[in-house]
């Protein structure tokens, strides 16, 4: 640059500017800072999803040299608009806590010693080949996760599925979101919510179906705040086991007893079909009638097997079903009242009101979890109040990529990118597209995430990598699996960031790159893939879960399947991926228009979004002029379930006769690995609790802040007790944040799951109480 | 000068306070029909908060919060400030709670302080992004490292009115912040009963990134 005289004042007038600035206020150090070199006005700013969260907020990251330093809202992502959650504009912290795993360990007898990263990659590689030598391919198996990239998940699944040829790939989404997936593909056949976050300005009611979302989904219960203060006669109501910030920000708190949810559902539609509120034009025309079976089990033994057999009921044979489910007769199963259920019943018979459900883990993390989400669609769909602006059952996700990653991709036991192991046709789709034969890949499916520890324990399955996630805090019933894992002749390898519980049990550990340390993609619940580049580089010898994968598939001698470069893999790797949907009902937008914008859904046709699938005034793959097309079904009809209530696996009885319920709180996020290194976050909630009923802590003698032991029939903790807290239990109910590693409530939590989608209840089992 | 400030304060307070409790309501967008909400970075705000704020409110200071206490609430220039007092223990009460001293300030005697006001009222869930500080221990140590905050007076001439030096979402209403006597003593305009701050006041970085540098071919 040549330094001509008006550049050379301009550059002496800044420099006697910070001259100036501290001769002006004296004393002022900023003591608590450490600073960087270089002024705001030198960062730049790039577009990134936010780390935590199904969501999906846009976020922007400030850089300044090599540095993540600040966060904004991007104010041209749809979903947040602008703002983030205390979490997101903290998240860039996230990246500098003072343990990052910088160098890959191996384990040397008792020891953990570090070692380059390719001898780690090389370690794995010929333990994987000795296990499949000794004990078959289905003895190994990848543990992935709904934080996964899209590229991470896929490059796992071309190895393990494609190559390898076990479909022993797995993903912790299992645990959070496998009961939506069954759900939706039950009633509709294809998965994923109809609707967008749109809905919510649309919106005449809200239901918040056992989802704390002011905690929860901070972001989008802000925008139905919102759209409640701009509009008239916006209703909100929480329907809940407990009584949380989202019951006081609604309009009116309705409480259930756990597991009831199923009779309360259904006696809103004995309401809605009693006070002829039916959309007939809609029901006759979109919609199909079933039952499938019964007292189907709660999956606590090993092995545990089941298989639904749907049949096909009369519109009439389905009213009488609903006869048991009397609002009066629903009261004395769930405690709401009847006028409460004929409240709810009103609203979402309305005809002139928009309704939207709203739920996450409060009916995917039950036992009847498919059940409970076929019920709720019931609603929708007999008043026809469904995929059109406003009115939306909506399925949240936990996870940045519970939906672009493991349901997308098809990262569970059963599934390919496109379709099921068993149907081969989908074999024959994804052996082509990953140039490897069709005879690689095993038609059956093997275990789902609980079966596959049990498996781990048991010996049948002798090798597991574990990427991004931390399921020695998560598994339900933890002291079976963490001593599983540690058994002799067992060989885990974990990916992470961070030392945690998880990495505690590894033989290897791998360093990780943590989101904008490396490109990928997310996918959030209104089926928006978001793109990011590597923003920051990974320090140390961390490498992204995808390269980690590419490498060790090498290594297998898999050169073929996985040719890429270093400098431009995650874009050839999405364009191969985007094979596998390349129609209507589920096209991707190209790698090219996901660098561009903050976010873009899916189905992406001839250039636009689909906000509103299923409808064909929005939807590209309807029939022209049905109005509806639930294209998921062979006929184009959605199917309304009926399903009856059925108890949980574990219910109070005298000897244990609390219930537990676990969950999370606002500033951490699942097991705190990232969070907890955020100071601000940490400092607002640096340990976990147990909320008790005020009454019952008074029978129980104890107050605010004394400690409790929680004790059920697999474990205890001792925490201390939180009395008018944050969230106040119900008499005769417990609840204990999960994020806190110190407190594992997982030991105490009990491993039931739904019988169809084979996720587990973290949201019920039976503890007894005592004062420590 | 600061001195100066704190006496004059404290003669204006009294009256201050009388006149602020319960005069602001919600402040609302007002567009003319066919007009969008929100151009112009919320342009209106300004307007809005400029006439609903009493002149004693606006020319006072209790000369109490300084710009390092400012930056020590928060993790990096524009980060969302933690909470510096006591709130009640479940933090879960109606946001209204908040917004009764945060949406138009005013003294309170316990803290002996007058409230900060937020410019952006309209946003209710507080503790979405405003959290309290239960603990000085961290969980582990951290490397974060921030930029330094925006320096002040970088006037391109001398006397001429320094340029805005931060982003404006979510601030874009100078008043609340700018004025009145929470405000921080050394970003109190001195001029306060003028209500066209952008006037003269420009953003010195462009809020919508990325931006390229101008360059004539």
């Amino acid at each position: 640059m040549k330094l001509n005289r008006r550049t050379f004042i301009k550059s002496a007038a800044a420099s006697s500017a910070v001259a100036t600035a501290a001769s002006i206020f004296p004393g002022i150090s900023f003591a608590d800072w450490q600073k960087q070199e270089g002024g705001s006005g030198t960062i730049s700013w790039q577009k990134a999803p936010c780390r935590f969260c199904g969501t999906g907020c846009g976020v922007l990251v400030g850089v300044s040299g090599n540095r993540a330093v600040a966060v904004k809202g991007d104010p041209k992502c749809s979903v947040n608009k602008g703002l983030c959650c205390v979490k997101g504009y903290h998240s860039v912290q996230a990246l500098y806590g003072k343990d990052r795993l910088l160098k890959a360990k191996v384990r040397k007898g008792s020891k953990m010693v570090e070692v380059p990263i390719s001898e780690a990659l090389d370690v794995i590689a010929a333990k994987m080949k000795e296990t499949i030598k000794k004990h078959g391919k289905d003895s190994v198996a990848m543990y992935g996760s709904g934080q996964w990239t899209i590229p991470d998940g896929y490059v796992a699944s071309k190895l393990f599925k494609g190559c390898i040829g076990t479909n022993n790939v797995e993903a912790n989404a299992r645990l959070c979101m496998a009961s939506a997936v069954t759900g939706f593909m039950t009633s509709f056949g294809s998965d994923e919510p109809m609707g967008c976050y749109e809905d919510i300005e649309h919106a005449d009611v809200f239901v918040t179906w056992g989802n704390n979302m002011a905690e929860m989904h901070p972001v989008l219960f802000s925008r139905m705040l919102a759209s409640r203060k701009r509009k008239k006669d916006v209703t909100i109501i929480d329907f809940a086991t407990r009584t949380t910030r989202t019951s006081q920000a609604a309009d009116k708190s309705i409480l259930f007893k756990p597991n009831t949810d199923l009779a309360v559902a259904n006696a809103i539609c004995y309401e809605i079909i009693h006070n002829k509120w039916v959309n007939w034009d809609f029901v006759n025309k979109h919609t199909t009638f079933h039952k499938g079976k019964t007292n189907i089990g709660y999956g606590t033994e090993d092995h545990f097997k089941f298989t639904d057999a749907p049949e096909n009921i009369s519109f009439d044979e389905y009213k009488k079903f609903l006869d048991d489910y009397t609002p009066e007769k629903v009261e004395r199963i769930s405690g709401v009242s009847a006028k409460d259920i004929k409240y709810m019943a009103s609203l979402y018979g309305d005809p002139k009101k928009k309704c939207t459900s709203f739920w996450c883990m409060g009916m995917n993390q039950h036992v009847r979890g498919t059940w409970i989400n076929n019920l709720v669609y019931n609603i929708h769909l007999l008043t026809g109040k469904i995929s059109t602006p406003g009115n939306s059952p909506f399925s949240l996700t936990g996870q940045p990529s519970a939906c672009g990653t493991v349901r997308e991709v098809g990262t569970l036991t059963h599934k390919l990118p496109y379709g099921v192991v068993m149907n081969a046709k989908a074999r024959e789709k994804a052996a082509k597209i990953w140039d490897v034969p069709v005879a690689n890949i095993d038609p059956k499916p093997t275990y789902h995430t609980v079966e596959m520890f049990r498996a781990l324990d048991r010996g049948d399955i002798r090798f597991m990598w574990i990427q991004v996630t931390n399921p020695m805090i998560t598994m339900p019933n933890l002291n079976r699996y963490r001593n599983g894992a540690l058994k002799d002749d067992r060989f885990v390898v974990v990916s992470d960031v961070y030392p945690t519980p998880t990495t505690d049990v590894a033989d290897v550990i791998l360093p990780a790159a943590m989101w904008i340390e490396q490109e990928g993609m997310f996918g959030n619940s209104e089926r928006r893939t978001q793109h990011f580049g590597e923003i920051v580089p990974p320090p140390g010898e961390a490498m992204s879960d995808t390269w980690q994968i590419i490498e060790v598939a090498r290594r297998l001698g898999f050169k073929k399947q996985f040719p890429w470069s270093k400098k431009d893999y995650i874009g050839k790797i999405w364009e191969e991926y985007r094979r596998f949907h390349d129609n209507a009902k589920h096209n991707m937008a190209p790698y090219t228009v996901l660098l561009e914008r903050s976010g873009v859904q899916w189905p992406f046709v001839n250039g636009k979004e689909t906000r509103w699938r299923f409808n064909s005034e929005h939807d590209p793959a309807c029939k022209p002029g049905s109005g509806f097309d639930f294209y998921g079904k062979p006929d184009g009809k959605a199917w309304i379930w009926a399903r009856p209530y059925e108890p949980a696996a574990e219910s109070p009885d005298n000897e244990y006769n609390f219930w537990l319920n676990t969950g999370r709180v606002i500033e951490h996020w699942h097991t705190g690995s990232m969070t907890r290194r955020v100071p601000i976050l940490h400092a607002a909630m640096p340990e976990s609790y147990v909320e008790i009923n005020p009454e019952d802590a008074m029978d129980l003698g104890v107050v605010d802040g004394e400690k409790v032991k929680i004790i059920s029939r697999r474990g205890s903790v001792t925490m201390k007790a939180s009395i008018n807290g944050r969230g106040v239990p119900p008499r005769g109910q417990v609840f204990v944040p999960f994020f806190d590693e110190d407190y594992k409530i997982n030991e105490v939590t009990l491993d039931a799951f739904c019988p169809i989608s084979k996720q587990p209840d973290y949201k019920k089992c039976a503890v007894r109480l005592e004062k420590a | 000068m600061k001195r100066a400030d704190k006496i004059i304060g404290k003669v204006v307070l009294g009256f201050a306070a009388v006149c602020l409790s319960g005069a602001i309501g919600v402040l609302s967008v007002k567009a003319a029909p066919g007009i969008p909400q929100g151009f112009d970075s919320e342009g209106e705000k300004i307007f809005n908060r400029y006439n609903e704020t009493p002149l004693a409110a606006m020319t006072g200071t209790d000369g109490q919060r300084n710009l390092n206490e400012y930056y020590e609430l928060r993790q990096y220039p524009g980060s969302p400030p933690r909470i510096p007092h006591q709130v009640a223990p479940s933090f879960s009460e109606d946001a209204q709670n908040c917004l009764a001293c945060h949406e138009s300030g005013g003294y309170d005697a316990e803290l002996n302080a007058y409230a900060p006001v937020t410019p952006h009222p309209e946003n209710v869930l507080c503790y979405q992004c405003h959290v309290p500080k239960r603990t000085d221990k961290l969980f582990v140590g951290s490397d974060w490292e921030s930029i330094n905050p925006p320096r002040l007076g970088q006037s391109q001439l001398a006397g001429s009115p320094p340029p805005i030096p931060h982003s404006l979402q979510l601030r874009e209403d100078c008043i609340a912040c700018h004025t009145g006597p929470a405000a921080v003593a050394e970003i109190r305009v001195e001029h306060a009963s003028r209500g066209n701050c952008r006037q003269c006041h420009v953003p010195m970085v462009a809020n919508e990134p990325p931006v390229k540098a101008f360059k004539r071919n």
